[in-house]
């Protein structure tokens, strides 16, 4: 009984983790310009691509490639789209996210075809350990570890690098930091550029949770992480990260505690959850601070 | 008198051009093909119109339909359910006598309602019986097995043939085909094994990011299942296997033919003790020397494999069709139909396929099961249901 109840721990903290790398990606680009980007999912995507491409190669490569290819797209795609929409109306901004993500999902379609490909990535890692006489999923240590170092990553590079004040800075008042020195396509090349690094973790791990690749890869993540950065407050990084983690973490208890009959109605519950939030916090768990007069 | 009698006989051999020249057109055998040749339903649909092209050559062979090789026009509905309306209204212009749409009741719906109305016989191998008489109409068939009936033989051949006593049912809500799958054999499986015999049942989404709550669940059964019944299909059936096997849940996994083929079979590329049910072995160890031999040809026309038996659906659709026009020596589709409501254990690629008026899709046809050892795939044997849940 004991051992259930830590496996379903372990369950909810392991894709807790996972949705909170996927909302501070989005939260890190909202932060800086209030762009809801929802071509995060084909970060994600391309990512999970270039394991596929490396993966029999080695697991290094397979990361590297993952990380290089995120990276790489989201900088094309800054450049290309969201720096000339720059300043524009956030509606603009979201439509024109909207865009890139199909038009990057529809390209890849055309390019390899619609089937999923099977991936045995990491297979080392597709077993079990005992802890304390509780046999738990090696993968799911893994991301848990990755997870909180990433995050705790990400904070210190925040907290501590002269780039990340910037950018913490331009994610409280972008026009005041502009003012007072700061470079902006430095700042958001490189928002970008993390963002597109979060990706790639998160693909990898999510690819050697699924072992599969396809071009729609990514979409369920982001949306229902979308859903945590709101909650956690929109233009808050802690905030992201701690809504992402809430809603994974809600999910699957959620799946785990409901009677049989309700387990389908599992979403309702979840957005409920999210509504009664909302009513409560509009400006999330952990609201931004100078964000209130503008959104 | 005489200039009545010529403006008759000028009538009747207007209207007697107008027939002949419109006979001429609507005579030939057309087969339409409102098929997703793109998008992300296209691998689903591939290899059943591979096989339709591939029974086209065959029959046009053997000297095609009345007499005339069959014609074949194609439109793509871009994996967009709602086109397939547009696609039928298109090839039927064209001249389409029958068509065949993708394989699924969702998809292939739209279309086939335009077809009834046009008198143009509707095929599909969607494995719901609303593909028929009952959902569409009296013009569409089904050239699948029911679902329903699939989820019963295998309860029947896990239960008889395997021994299994604890089966848990594991089903992907997503879509109808796996909810019939799974309620087939969640109630197949009670009556030879006994409620106690279905340690639970549990659901999960196609599009899941993950499935450990429903996996913590199965490994904290008080008693082990023997089999789980996986219903779903790719990407979430590949990787709930893959989850379930590193979680340490070595039951066996049976499923139905939504997850056929072995193109997934790199997520999990050691599995061992999985089961699906299908329409043939491509593996060339069918039962069947003649599945065998189209799997042969398939090969050889395509230059490749096939990936997946739905080759044999699409090739026993247009096997059906020109079978009931040349016994009917019509390509009207009500008096096709008639015809192919008269077919009683008709020897077609997929097996002995029975319709009648009322049922235009077949529950008892042996179906092949194909299992899974070491990542190498293999055929079972050849399987009929007995028994098997209304519909």
């Amino acid at each position: 009984m004991i051992g259930q109840a830590v496996q379903v721990l372990v369950d909810a903290v392991s894709v807790g983790g996972l949705y909170a790398l996927t909302a501070l990606g989005i939260g890190l680009i909202f932060g800086v310009m209030r762009l809801i980007n929802f071509a995060h999912a084909q970060l994600i995507m391309i990512a999970g691509y270039a394991v596929l491409l490396f993966f029999a190669q080695s697991a290094v490569l397979a990361v590297l490639g993952a990380v290089a290819g995120a990276v790489l797209l989201a900088l094309v795609v800054e450049r290309m789209a969201f720096r000339p929409l720059r300043g524009a109306d956030p509606a603009t901004l979201l439509i024109a996210s909207f865009a890139v993500s199909f038009l990057i999902e529809k390209m890849m379609i055309m390019l390899v075809g619609s089937r999923p490909k099977g991936v045995d990535f990491l297979p080392m890692l597709a077993g079990q350990v005992e802890i304390a006489g509780v046999r738990l999923q090696l993968l799911q240590l893994v991301t848990i570890l990755v997870s909180v170092v990433l995050l705790v990553a990400t904070t210190w590079f925040l907290k501590s690098t002269r780039l990340g004040l910037e950018m913490r800075a331009a994610a409280e008042n972008f026009r005041m930091a502009e003012v007072l020195g700061i470079r902006a396509n430095r700042v958001i090349a490189s928002a970008f550029a993390i963002s597109g690094l979060l990706a790639a973790a998160v693909a990898c791990l999510f690819v050697a949770q699924t072992g599969l690749v396809q071009p729609r890869m990514g979409l369920q993540l982001v949306i229902i992480a979308f859903v945590g950065t709101v909650i956690g407050g929109l233009g808050s990084l802690p905030g992201a990260a701690f809504g992402g983690f809430l809603v994974g973490v809600a999910t699957i208890l959620l799946e785990a505690l409901l009677p049989p009959e309700l387990r389908v109605f599992r979403e309702a519950f979840l957005f409920v959850g999210v509504a009664v939030v909302l009513i409560f916090r509009p400006q999330g768990l952990i609201p931004a601070r100078g964000l209130a007069g503008r959104i | 008198m005489t200039r009545r009698a010529l403006l008759t006989a000028a009538c009747v051999a207007t209207a007697l051009s107008v027939v002949s020249s419109s006979a001429g057109a609507q005579d030939k055998p057309v087969f339409g093909l409102v098929m997703s040749f793109s998008g992300w339903f296209q691998p689903i649909d591939a290899d059943t119109i591979a096989g339709a092209k591939l029974a086209v050559d065959d029959i046009n062979a053997a000297g095609g339909v009345l007499g005339q090789p069959i014609e074949t026009v194609e439109f793509d509905n871009k994996s967009e359910p709602q086109l397939g309306a547009d696609g039928a209204i298109d090839v039927i212009d064209k001249g389409a006598k029958a068509i065949l749409f993708p394989s699924d009741f969702d998809f292939g719906a739209p279309g086939a309602f335009v077809a009834q109305q046009k008198n143009v016989v509707a095929f599909s191998a969607a494995s719901d019986p609303k593909f028929g008489v009952q959902g569409i109409g009296p013009l569409a068939y089904s050239v699948s097995n029911a679902g329903q009936a699939q989820g019963a033989l295998m309860a029947e051949w896990a239960y008889n043939r395997k021994g299994w006593k604890k089966a848990y049912v594991l089903l992907d809500n997503t879509i109808s085909y796996t909810k019939s799958l799974c309620g087939s054999f969640a109630e197949r499986w009670k009556e030879i094994a006994g409620a106690d015999g279905l340690l639970g049942q549990d659901t999960f989404l196609n599009g899941d990011a993950s499935i450990a709550a429903q996996v913590t669940r199965i490994t904290g059964l008080a008693q082990k299942p023997d089999l789980v019944f996986l219903c779903s299909y790719a990407p979430g059936g590949p990787s709930a296997i893959r989850q379930m096997r590193a979680a340490g849940i070595e039951a066996a996994v049976l499923t139905g033919e939504s997850m056929d083929g072995d193109y997934w079979i790199g997520s999990v590329p050691g599995l061992s003790n999985f089961y699906v049910v299908n329409y043939g072995s491509k593996y060339g160890d069918d039962p069947d020397p003649d599945v065998n031999a189209f799997f042969e040809r398939f090969e050889k026309k395509y230059g490749k494999k096939a990936d997946v038996s739905y080759g044999l659906r699409g090739y026993s659709a247009v096997q059906a069709w020109a079978r009931a026009a040349n016994k009917a020596g019509s390509l009207d589709g009500d008096k096709v139909a008639a015809v192919l409501n008269t077919f009683d254990k008709e020897p077609l690629v997929l097996g002995p396929t029975t319709w009648t008026a009322d049922r235009h899709i077949e529950a008892t046809r042996p179906m092949a099961i194909i299992g899974v050892q070491n990542g190498k795939f293999a055929a079972e044997g050849r399987f009929s249901v007995e028994k098997f849940p209304q519909f």
